[in-house]
């Protein structure tokens, strides 16, 4: 019974030991430098291979120059063909291509449950005025219980949000 | 029998009845009943069938009328999905095309946009829960998953999807929902207007999925 109990106390040392040293290995990660960008030209959401809806082209467009004027931490958000672009200080421009695209159905959704989600698949390339490629990276919006179909979009400017906001400042 | 009036007071087995100070026998006065009844059902059978007639013609006279009639004319009830710029997402309202313009209206609100902006115009079809709103929310609430099985019930809409340029060149897009039927008329309004459009009638009948927008159920 000792035995069992001096056990059990080792167990709850060690992990006790390891969840400690987790956290500390995480803090000395070293996070990335913020790439600065004072203003961000946000492009229209180009679908080359997939056959994309209109409404969810406009949607994911709308959606996200909406999250990053809101959520985004860039001082300026311009639309695609903006004259006032032109003049902005550290640009970055966005430009989101559509890789995967599966549309379900909010019928089925609300019926069954588990069946019917929507998601999207888009490839996001963030680069400066030259065309140089700052970031580059690959994000999924879905709908999978309940809303419509264009919810997917909203869930794809939210991450796309994130992003921007985890790797590039205003200031810095 | 019952009594033929209050003062005719008299037995079941009784065929003399005192009717209005009259006296008249009990065969004589069923049988004026009868006739009077089968007049009566006739006279209320030939007005019903006149108010059906005038009914029927009324409506159908209303529904050509309908037909004919242009958008321009007609302010068609939309629902502003996202994009409009200065207007709420879902709002409903209003949208009138004419002078070079489109004009969608709520209340106190107006929103003008010419139509020479307007660089794509797409229609396409949608559908929704027939009970939303407050009631729809609670019928989620609803026992034995009847919350689930009003969710079968859905009606069908049209979407049309713009997208148009600001006074600084930046490119917007905005979706608009309307009764089924309204977005093909309401695309070659804007397109009379001076919108253009990447998707045209030759593209639509090319593609088979296009051509049958039913077959498929979106948002």
């Amino acid at each position: 019974m000792r035995a069992l109990r001096a056990s059990s106390w080792a167990v709850v040392c060690f992990s006790v030991m390891l969840l400690c040293g987790v956290g500390a290995f995480a803090q000395d990660k070293p996070k990335p430098a913020k790439i600065k960008a004072s203003a961000m030209q946000v492009d229209m959401i180009h679908s080359d291979e997939i056959k994309l809806p209109a409404e969810f082209q406009v949607s994911m467009y709308e959606d996200l120059i909406r999250q990053l004027q809101n959520k985004g931490g860039i001082a300026h958000v311009y639309r695609e063909g903006d004259r006032n672009a032109a003049s902005a200080a550290d640009l970055v421009i966005l430009r989101s291509n559509v890789t995967g695209f599966k549309e379900g159905s909010q019928r089925k959704r609300e019926v069954t449950t588990v069946a019917g989600a929507t998601s999207i698949k888009i490839h996001c390339v963030f680069s400066d005025k030259d065309g140089k490629t700052l970031l580059e990276a690959d994000v999924t919006g879905k709908v999978r219980f309940f809303g419509g179909n264009l919810r997917a979009t909203y869930d794809f400017a939210k991450a796309t949000t994130k992003i921007v906001r985890e790797n590039f400042s205003a200031t810095t | 029998m019952l009594p033929c009036t209050p003062s005719c007071v008299v037995d079941r087995s009784a065929k003399i009845h005192e009717f209005h100070g009259k006296t008249i026998s009990a065969k004589m006065r069923a049988a004026q009943l009868s006739e009077g009844k089968v007049r009566e059902t006739a006279l209320r059978n030939r007005s019903l069938f006149r108010l059906g007639c005038l009914a029927a013609v009324g409506l159908m006279a209303a529904s050509s009328n309908f037909a004919q009639q242009p958008v321009t004319d007609a302010a068609v009830k939309v629902v502003v999905v996202k994009g409009l710029a200065g207007v709420k997402d879902n709002t409903k309202g209003t949208l009138m095309i004419g002078e070079g313009s489109m004009h969608f209206a709520h209340e106190a609100l107006m929103s003008d946009l010419g139509t020479h902006s307007i660089e794509d115009v797409v229609t396409g079809d949608d559908s929704q829960r027939v009970i939303r709103g407050t009631v729809g929310t609670l019928s989620w609430f609803a026992p034995y998953g009847a919350g689930r099985f009003l969710s079968l019930f859905r009606s069908k809409l049209d979407t049309v999807t713009i997208k148009y340029r600001d006074a600084d060149g930046g490119l917007h897009g905005a979706i608009f929902t309307m009764p089924v039927g309204q977005a093909e008329v309401v695309k070659k309004d804007l397109l009379a207007q001076g919108a253009k459009t990447t998707v045209t009638a030759e593209d639509l009948a090319k593609t088979p999925a296009a051509a049958t927008p039913d077959a498929k159920e979106k948002q």
